[in-house]
């Protein structure tokens, strides 16, 4: 019998051995192509915390990471995987871009609210696209929403190429810059900090809130955890699937706003590099634990970030990075089946021990 | 010696908890057909699968031609002799039926490639050998359901079997298709000198097929018989046990009015198929109303039909006055249903969260445990959960422990505790005790009783006959999706009952049905 503070526990256990096995991993790598692994991740260190526009870089990354992975988690919450916020980023930053191109010259208290209304709009629609074909036709989830984001990112290039091209010949593709009086303020000067991340503290506070205190969260749980058990109870299934997926693909679509009228300035494909799918990665490792996910987008920004750092001033390549997180979920996915393994094996003994016990009683007695 | 076909010494299977087959000595000769009877769970299956070789028994011997199975593999079986057919096939669907037939022995053609050809003409001499035609190039996915078994047949024999087991082999057959299959294995029997076992549970086809027929009861051989020095009525009372192990139950009062009526209900099973056949029933409050079937008989299907679980197809369903018909699972609670699922992993909580949060559900909108109407509150849900813990007497480590980390017994005691908290006047209930010991059974059965006292209608269905018997006022028996009779439960005995579960016998309904 296992109780919750067990399982936390346990949970920690392998998260901070996963960890440690990475860098371990991490550092054989690096001494075998000829590094210092120590002085890398010396150089990792000083690149995450050596200034403040660094501890501002890696702020807005956390960011990144925190909304992508929680909308993540609050899809996975009632039992869907949504592979495609990255197309719903996408779609969400090149709408809410263009609201503030068309409106240009208006106030900034009606250009910014529809931006953002834009992006939720935008991104929530292109989620329900999959979540419908879920719930009315059984068509899984993970194909569809990968399958979505490639057009949504072939979509937005040819809008950024063609109709809604920037008129800078420099530029190959991208939209219009946006007027300097929309942009979000920055906070640390020569960093990509902006008070977006105000926003999106509050967004992370209500879903989590959302999720782990509220009836409404109880019942989503219930629904991921056995969705026949859910609908047994009485409870509109369906109907909580769909909300979720929209509500997912709007904080995605949020993130795309956010990464626009923070950092950006104009949408460009590079707007986002897979952002959402390394947020994806984040939830995975937290287990879709909201208060977890938003811890651990912390800890991965200050990783990317330093790496970073680490590959101006020490010559490491960056990709290390990439190395050491997907080590850590290699581990934490293993660490499941080893121990369901040790267990079964452990079970299967004793039944025959005690098998063989019953019979060499039952000898004695004859 | 030569005709032992298979020996069984002792053997013994235990599954971590369960004891699946308990010293089981038996022996079954070459050329016969051998039925091996017995209630679900009762061990058939798996003494069959110790003989394919997928379980290794955990005490005692095989001999397969009396020769000792030290390594138990399917592998090692098929060599042997030994061929199965499941009771769900192992076909590959868009594979051709010589296809399938050949798979994983396919004849070589310059030790790589498979020689279809060469496939074919085996296959076709098989068939003719046999007497089993299919043809040879039809894709298995288009083939009816008695064809298709006929495939796994011809691979077993493909396969070189002289030992052929068939896991209910009936179970998704016609009428027809069960003539036919009965033919064929006749046929094998005489002019092969094959072996067949046959796993079932309906006598009639015990009684027109085998020779010798073995019953098996919870894990135990109880006898075996030649067939035609026993009768039904002996195998029914051999199969469901005689003994009683509960004091009687008080009951009080006199039924009311009708809660549950259904009216000419058609219900489909999973695979499109017709489980509950025009059936019509009503369940009137103080009363409980105990269906006894055996597994596969339609009553699940009625069950969820009538809580709203799976659609109707015809007919109606009417819960207090209300009609039901088509409704989902949260309209139907709301007319005052609760429910017990028949299985309680899949349908009746949620292993993964707490025993606390499977205790709430159901009630987490209520007042009293949300502040504003929307956030939880902690400590009047924990004091909530923990009184129900206590008062259905839920053992396990607390309410904060997850559900699916408990015991069987406990795990129905929290479904259980949840639905009877509900306080509903109607209670369908599937299963109250399966896996559940007795000392838990016990205390289930009086809160049903209980709750049967106080004026709720109650109906039950459940695949131990003493569990029925005992908490029932009236009894149906149904057969495959029909009613076949209606008793009274202190004029029945078990026997009769059986007897009626286990086959068609609306001519001698009259008899024993009450008004």
């Amino acid at each position: 019998m296992q109780s919750r503070k067990q399982e936390r526990l346990g949970y920690l256990l392998s998260l901070i051995l996963s960890v440690i096995l990475a860098f371990a991993i991490g550092a054989v790598i690096l001494a075998v192509s000829g590094h210092n692994p120590a002085q890398a991740y010396l150089a990792m260190l000083s690149g995450a915390f050596s200034s403040l526009r660094h501890v501002g870089d890696f702020l807005e990354y956390a960011m990144v990471l925190c909304v992508c992975g929680l909308a993540c988690v609050l899809a996975a919450r009632v039992g869907i995987f949504n592979v495609g916020g990255e197309g719903q980023l996408l779609l969400g930053a090149i709408a809410a871009c263009q609201v503030g191109v068309w409106l240009d010259g208006q106030s900034a208290w009606l250009v910014l609210p529809l931006a953002v209304l834009a992006a939720v709009t935008v991104g929530g629609l292109y989620a329900l696209i999959p979540g419908v074909l879920k719930v009315k036709l059984k068509v899984d989830e993970v194909i569809t929403t990968i399958m979505l984001n490639t057009i949504a990112a072939y979509l937005c290039q040819f809008l950024a190429k063609g109709p809604w091209k920037n008129a800078n010949k420099n530029i190959v593709a991208g939209t219009e810059q946006l007027n300097a009086r929309y942009w979000f303020g920055g906070l640390v000067s020569g960093s990509n900090l902006t008070t977006a991340i105000l926003a999106a503290a509050a967004i992370a506070f209500l879903v989590w809130y959302v999720m782990q205190k509220t009836s409404k969260g109880f019942e989503m749980r219930l629904t991921g955890q056995n969705p026949r058990f859910a609908r047994f109870l009485g409870l509109k299934t369906d109907r909580m699937v769909l909300l979720c997926m929209v509500l997912s693909g709007a904080m995605s679509g949020l993130v795309g706003m956010f990464r626009v009228y923070g950092a950006e300035h104009l949408f460009k494909s590079s707007i986002s590099n897979d952002y959402y799918f390394e947020g994806l990665m984040v939830a995975m490792i937290a287990r879709y634990d909201p208060l977890t996910t938003i811890l651990l987008s912390v800890f991965f920004a200050i990783l990317k970030i330093g790496a970073q750092g680490m590959e101006l001033s020490a010559g490491v390549p960056n990709q290390i990075y990439l190395i050491i997180q997907t080590v850590i979920i290699f581990f934490m996915a293993a660490e499941r089946g080893i121990f369901a393994a040790i267990r079964e094996r452990a079970a299967r003994k004793k039944a025959q021990w005690a098998a063989q016990a019953r019979q060499e009683g039952g000898a004695a007695h004859v | 010696m030569q005709n032992r076909a298979v020996t069984f010494e002792h053997v013994s299977m235990e599954f971590p908890g369960v004891l699946a087959n308990d010293d089981i000595s038996l022996e079954i000769k070459k050329g016969e057909v051998f039925a091996l009877v017995g209630e679900n769970g009762a061990g058939k299956s798996t003494l069959m699968n110790i003989l394919y070789g997928i379980h290794t028994p955990t005490a005692g011997r095989v001999l397969i031609k009396d020769r000792q199975v030290t390594h138990f593999h399917p592998k090692n079986a098929i060599a042997q002799g030994v061929g199965m057919v499941h009771q769900h096939f192992m076909l590959v669907p868009s594979f051709t039926v010589v296809q399938n037939i050949v798979l994983s022995r396919e004849p070589r053609k310059l030790g790589v490639f498979c020689d279809e050809k060469k496939a074919l003409d085996t296959v076709e001499r098989l068939m003719e050998d046999y007497g089993l035609a299919v043809d040879p190039t039809a894709v298995v996915e288009q083939l009816s359901v008695g064809l298709q078994q006929r495939v796994e047949i011809l691979k077993t024999l493909y396969r070189g079997a002289d030992i052929l087991i068939l896991d209910e082999p009936t179970a998704v057959l016609t009428p027809q298709e069960t003539d036919e299959l009965f033919a064929v294995i006749r046929r094998i029997v005489r002019e092969k000198n094959m072996t067949v076992i046959l796993i079932t549970h309906k006598l009639y086809e015990v009684m027109a097929i085998s020779d010798r027929v073995g019953v098996m009861r919870r894990g135990k051989l109880i006898g075996v018989k030649n067939t035609c020095e026993v009768d039904e009525k002996q195998l029914a009372s051999m199969m469901v046990g005689r003994q009683l192990l509960f004091d009687q139950l008080e009951k009080s009062g006199t039924p009311g009015e009708a809660r549950i009526e259904v009216k000419d209900l058609v219900v489909q099973d999973n695979r499109g198929l017709r489980a509950v056949d025009h059936l019509s029933v009503t369940v009137r409050s103080g009363e409980v109303l105990g269906i006894a079937a055996i597994e596969g008989n339609g009553q699940n299907e009625l069950l969820e039909a009538i809580t709203g679980m799976r659609p109707v197809q015809s007919g109606s369903v009417s819960v207090c006055g209300q009609d039901a018909t088509g409704k989902t699972p949260g309209q139907i609670r709301a007319m005052g249903l609760a429910h017990i699922p028949e299985d309680r992993l899949a349908t009746g909580l949620s292993g993964e969260a707490t025993a606390a949060d499977n205790l709430l559900a159901g009630k987490h909108r209520q007042r009293r445990f949300n502040r504003f109407g929307f956030q939880q509150r902690p400590a009047a849900i924990a004091q909530y959960a923990q009184q129900l813990y206590d008062r259905f007497d839920i053992r396990g480590a607390g309410i904060d422990a997850k559900a699916g980390s408990m015991s069987g017994g406990n795990m129905q005691k929290v479904v259980v505790a949840r639905e009877f908290s509900f306080d509903t006047p109607v209670l369908v209930i599937a299963q109250p005790t399966r896996g559940v010991d007795v000392g838990a059974s016990v205390f289930i059965h009086e809160r049903i009783m209980e709750k049967r006292n106080q004026g709720c209608a109650v109906l039950l269905s459940s695949a131990d006959l003493d569990e029925v018997c005992r908490l029932s006022d009236r009894i149906i028996t149904m057969y495959e999706g029909k009613i076949t009779g209606e008793f009274s439960a202190d004029a029945v005995t078990k026997e009769e009952l059986g007897y009626y579960m286990t086959g068609c016998r609306t001519g001698k309904e009259a008899v024993h049905a009450k008004p």
